[in-house]
């Protein structure tokens, strides 16, 4: 097998809270190969955004740090590195996409230019060259009359239309890693077939690996290679995505499937109640804990459960951090 | 059995300023026409701005409608003078999808229950505080939390009391206006049962707007798709999702991501954005993305057409 690209080991993020420092994200380890799309999935909470903001050295300055563990990208580790060294990485070999395009783009700019400024950034493009390659690109993203688009400002788009141009901005300097932050969640389900599309394609053509987080198992299933599921700041599971969703080693997992209504292949008249995950993701201040997190939520929750934390368990390339998971 | 609710050719519009001082009217919900009957759940879908919300509210007199009729449980809403008005109101509550903003943040959970109580006032002021009391038990909220504010809660938590608060009034018909869409799928889980358990047990009737069609197909019995301003197909939810007929239903349905591995619907596809609604095309409204447009599309608006018991379609190739 090749290196990864990217490779988190023993993360382990702290928040400094009103009441000290408490860990966000506790010994995390996850590798990322090139070309592949890797999920996170999870409810709110637990620590997804916060993983991308720090592969993004990215944290919120003054509140979030790395404590321990390192995140490796093409053998350096970026824990390490200066805000120097971060700059010239981020938006240029890792970029980003955020949820709500609105926020994320500046509204006196065209569109044309904010993308040119990343070009002449990073690529040293002089602003003829950048204006070309905008134009490229909003066509690569498949926004129709590109040549003329280019000058309309972010208002003037819909909401599909400017995560184009966010991924446009996102793809302009052919990152090797693109993190898209529950990047359709604020769009159309149509809209969202086009977006997820156009990842799918251009991940295949330029080979950027995806690192997709989102709330969708159903999105995870189509887009994935991979997936990682996350609770209160902890990998509870990670695997093949058909493995993991087709036999789910984690109870939180097993539950965040289980518990949503999915749109299957032929519906039938039968309706049960949906199996409920009783309860929610605990709070910040107990993210520390030598314990199953989840334990207060698990139906197979014994005293060990809450009294240990579980060592993460193989099944193939599967694996689990539950005591029970040989039992599920 | 009669409907609960019979809407008939609903139309509501807003006012819009266009450029040199002209003003236009848009249609945001135009002659829309369709029924519920106690105890079953109407879901409406369709994409961002095609006017589901804006049909709710006006079912619930909350917008005006500049025409057509809402006949719930018999009596003519939308023509009731004050005094009929109060007590009918009583019969609709609306549970919004931000239970964040829809509650007062100076009020207690206990007040905030009893609010529509105490502004429809049928039932006598002694017996309001034990009503409360039964409500929080019904939704699954502990006595003790009647006395806290909102911020004191979770978001699932808040969800609840928006329904305990809708409940108060014994209403008939509730709107639930993407009443789970905020809420992370465990908690979704949660008030999707308690709805469904409250409906079983209270013979209550529901409007549904949501997003998610794998929440529709859960909750639904009938389904009303919006495109623009109009209902493009009607169905029963099995007809509905194992056999829509609409070009735009098969786009919607066709671009839900699923886990099951044997849903392997073709992706439609619909290009580019929906019209201008200030200016509707003059036939279908969506010949313009329609992947089987043919001429005669846009020459006439099609009408919503019967093509099988409890299945309206309005498109010319599908109703034949
Ligand atoms: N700047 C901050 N200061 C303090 N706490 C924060 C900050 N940002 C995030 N948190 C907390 O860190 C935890 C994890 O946040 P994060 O946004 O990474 O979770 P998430 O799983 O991605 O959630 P969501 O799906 O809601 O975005 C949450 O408890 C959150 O409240
Ligand atoms: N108060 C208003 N003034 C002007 N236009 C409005 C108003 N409310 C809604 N609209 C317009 O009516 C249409 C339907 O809106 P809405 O009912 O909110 O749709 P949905 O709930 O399906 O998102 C949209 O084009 C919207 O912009
Ligand atoms: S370790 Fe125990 S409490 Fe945690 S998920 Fe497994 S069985 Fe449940
Ligand atoms: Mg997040
Ligand atoms: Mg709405």
């Amino acid at each position: 097998m090749t290196e990864p690209l990217l490779k988190v080991e023993n993360l382990r993020i702290e928040l400094a809270l009103r009441s000290g420092q408490a860990p966000v994200i506790d010994d995390l380890s996850l590798e990322l190969h090139a070309g592949e799309t890797l999920s996170f999935v999870g409810e709110s909470g637990c620590g997804k955004s916060m993983t991308a903001l720090a592969i993004m050295g990215l944290l919120p300055e003054g509140v979030g740090s790395v404590a321990s563990g390192r995140i490796l990208f093409d053998g350096r580790d970026m824990a390490q590195m200066s805000d120097e060294e971060l700059r010239g990485i981020r938006g240029n070999e890792i970029s980003m996409i955020f949820q709500e395009p609105m926020t994320s783009l500046n509204p006196v700019y065209s569109v044309g230019e904010q993308i040119a400024e990343v070009l002449r950034r990073h690529k040293g493009m002089n602003k003829a060259q950048a204006w070309t390659r905008a134009t490229e690109l909003l066509d690569a993203v498949r926004i129709p009359n590109a040549a003329a688009r280019v000058s309309d400002y972010p208002h003037q788009m819909s909401g599909g239309q400017r995560q184009r141009v966010m991924i446009a901005i996102a793809l302009a300097c052919s990152p090797k890693i693109l993190i898209a932050d529950e990047p359709t969640t604020a769009l159309d389900v149509t809209v969202q077939a086009q977006i997820f599309d156009l990842l799918r394609d251009l991940g295949r053509e330029t080979g950027t690996a995806i690192i997709l987080i989102t709330h969708d198992m159903g999105a995870v299933a189509e887009m994935a290679d991979r997936m990682v599921v996350m609770y209160a700041g902890r990998k509870a599971e990670d695997g093949p995505v058909r493995p993991v969703i087709d036999h789910p080693r984690h109870p939180y997992t097993k539950g965040l499937i289980s518990c949503v209504p999915h749109l299957l292949a032929e519906l039938t008249e039968e309706r049960p109640d949906l199996t409920e995950v009783a309860g929610i993701v605990p709070s910040l201040g107990s993210f520390g804990a030598d314990a199953c997190l989840f334990a207060s939520r698990c139906d197979l929750a014994d005293d060990r459960c809450r009294s240990q934390r579980p060592p993460e368990v193989a099944f193939g390339d599967q694996h689990s951090a539950c005591w029970k998971a040989d039992q599920l | 059995m009669t409907a609960l609710l019979d809407v008939k050719n609903l139309s509501i519009r807003f006012p819009v300023k266009r450029s040199w001082g002209r003003s236009s009217w848009l249609y945001a919900v135009d002659d829309v026409s369709f029924e519920v009957k106690r105890g079953e759940t109407l879901a409406i879908v369709g994409e961002s701005g095609s006017g589901k919300t804006t049909a709710a509210l006006g079912v619930a007199r909350l917008v005006h409608a500049s025409g057509g009729t809402v006949n719930l449980d018999g009596q003519d809403f939308l023509s009731l003078e004050p005094e009929d008005l109060r007590q009918a109101r009583a019969k609709v509550q609306v549970i919004f999808q931000d239970p964040y903003s829809s509650l007062n943040p100076r009020l207690r959970a206990e007040a905030i229950v009893r609010e529509p109580m105490d502004s429809i006032g049928t039932l006598p002021v002694s017996e309001r505080p034990a009503r409360v009391a039964e409500l929080f038990e019904q939704v699954g909220l502990r006595p003790e939390q009647m006395k806290l504010f909102p911020h004191q809660f979770s978001g699932g938590q808040r969800q609840r009391i928006g329904i305990a608060r809708a409940l108060s009034t014994n209403p008939e018909l509730i709107i639930c206006d993407e009443a789970v869409s905020a809420l992370d799928v465990a908690v979704q889980a949660q008030i999707l049962n308690l709805l469904r358990r409250l409906q079983r047990d209270l013979g209550l009737t529901y409007l549904f707007i949501s997003h998610d069609l794998g929440v529709v197909q859960h909750m639904s019995d009938h389904i009303a798709v919006m495109y623009m301003g109009k209902i493009v197909e009607y169905a029963d939810r099995l007809s509905l999702f194992n056999n829509p007929k609409h070009p735009y239903t098969k786009a919607l349905l066709s671009a839900v991501p699923s886990v099951d591995q044997k849903r392997k619907v073709e992706r439609l596809l619909i290009p580019g954005d929906p019209p201008n609604p200030l200016d509707p095309p003059k036939g279908c409204r969506f010949a313009s993305r329609c992947p089987f447009v043919e001429n005669a599309c846009r020459a006439a608006q099609p009408p919503l057409d019967e093509i099988a018991p409890q299945h309206k379609v309005a498109c010319i190739k599908a109703s034949h």
